[in-house]
């Protein structure tokens, strides 16, 4: 992945991040290693598209408590259930998409689709971590797994 | 006065730190009302008196600049105040929503402050033209004697 694109795109996470969530992230050089990230289970991922002249995806792998944490903050409350988690990962990717996209698509052509969101009961990011447009940052609750797809 | 304000976003935890956000910003409410959707909106306004509308943009079914432009072409509602709570910050964007006649509009991620301003902003407003549109029609009914 292009070095100024890898630049907004951990900026603009850490940016949302930082004022809807209260959490700070630190962007990793490099991947960490599985004995860094094997206890966190289960993960959610958040998955929104984008499409017009630019065309492309993320993907947001949270662990669960990561994201529980990140709704804690953003309700402000500790009695949050498993629908307001998958909805808070889901609104973040909105968040952070939708930002990247107002600084790339200035002339406002292209269409941002719909978040989703989903537990993986068994997913690892060993999965991903060969992917080209992986972004990695430690939160102090587990890393936060970014995959950027182009086209 | 405190305001029947309507929240419109797909998402239920944006919709509660919504509400959260201007209830602590001290906006004086006297009923918020919650849509999914820009069709949900147009359900509620058709019911109940709403005094401000805050709407998210990207929303399945009917997003928000077609509620804008539903709001705004019905003379009913056309003087409600909206404002777009939106991670869609293009100019080209912008520029459609104030061609549409929004009133205001707030980019995510957001502070409280913002929203504190950009509402107090666009209530004012809004209060302010309601008086004048009374002046206005007290002055036609009097001619009509």
């Amino acid at each position: 992945m292009d070095a100024k694109i890898r630049q907004m795109i951990n900026k603009t996470v850490a940016e949302v991040f930082e004022t809807m969530f209260f959490t700070f992230l630190t962007p990793l050089a490099a991947r960490p290693n599985e004995e860094e990230w094997g206890h966190d289970r289960p993960y959610i991922r958040a998955s929104i598209g984008y499409s017009g002249p630019l065309v492309g995806e993320f993907h947001f792998y949270f662990p669960r408590r990561l994201a529980r944490e990140l709704t804690v903050n953003f309700l402000s409350t500790e009695a949050v259930e498993d629908r307001q988690i998958l909805d808070t990962a889901a609104e973040v990717a909105n968040m952070a998409v939708g930002s990247l996209l107002g600084k790339w698509d200035s002339e406002g052509e292209c269409a941002l689709g719909i978040p989703v969101s989903a537990m993986l009961e068994d997913f690892t990011p060993a999965e991903i971590v060969s992917e080209s447009g992986l972004c990695v940052f430690n939160t102090g609750s587990g890393c936060l797994w970014v995959v950027y797809r182009e086209g | 006065m405190a305001f029947n304000i309507l929240i419109a976003d797909d998402s239920t935890t944006m919709r509660a730190v919504v509400k959260k956000t201007v209830e602590m910003a001290g906006v004086p409410v006297n009923e918020f009302y919650e849509a999914a959707n820009g069709r949900e909106a147009l359900d509620i306004l058709a019911d109940s008196w709403i005094d401000v509308i805050l709407s998210d943009i990207n929303m399945p079914v009917m997003g928000g600049m077609e509620l804008l432009r539903a709001v705004r072409s019905n003379k009913d509602y056309m003087n409600i105040p909206l404002v777009f709570i939106t991670t869609e910050s293009s100019e080209a964007r912008m520029s459609e929503a104030k061609k549409y006649g929004v009133s205001g509009y707030i980019k995510k991620p957001f502070v409280p402050e913002t929203i504190k301003s950009i509402l107090y902003e666009v209530l004012e407003k809004a209060y302010d033209s309601k008086i004048d549109a009374s002046h206005a029609s007290e002055r036609e009914e009097n001619m009509d004697f």
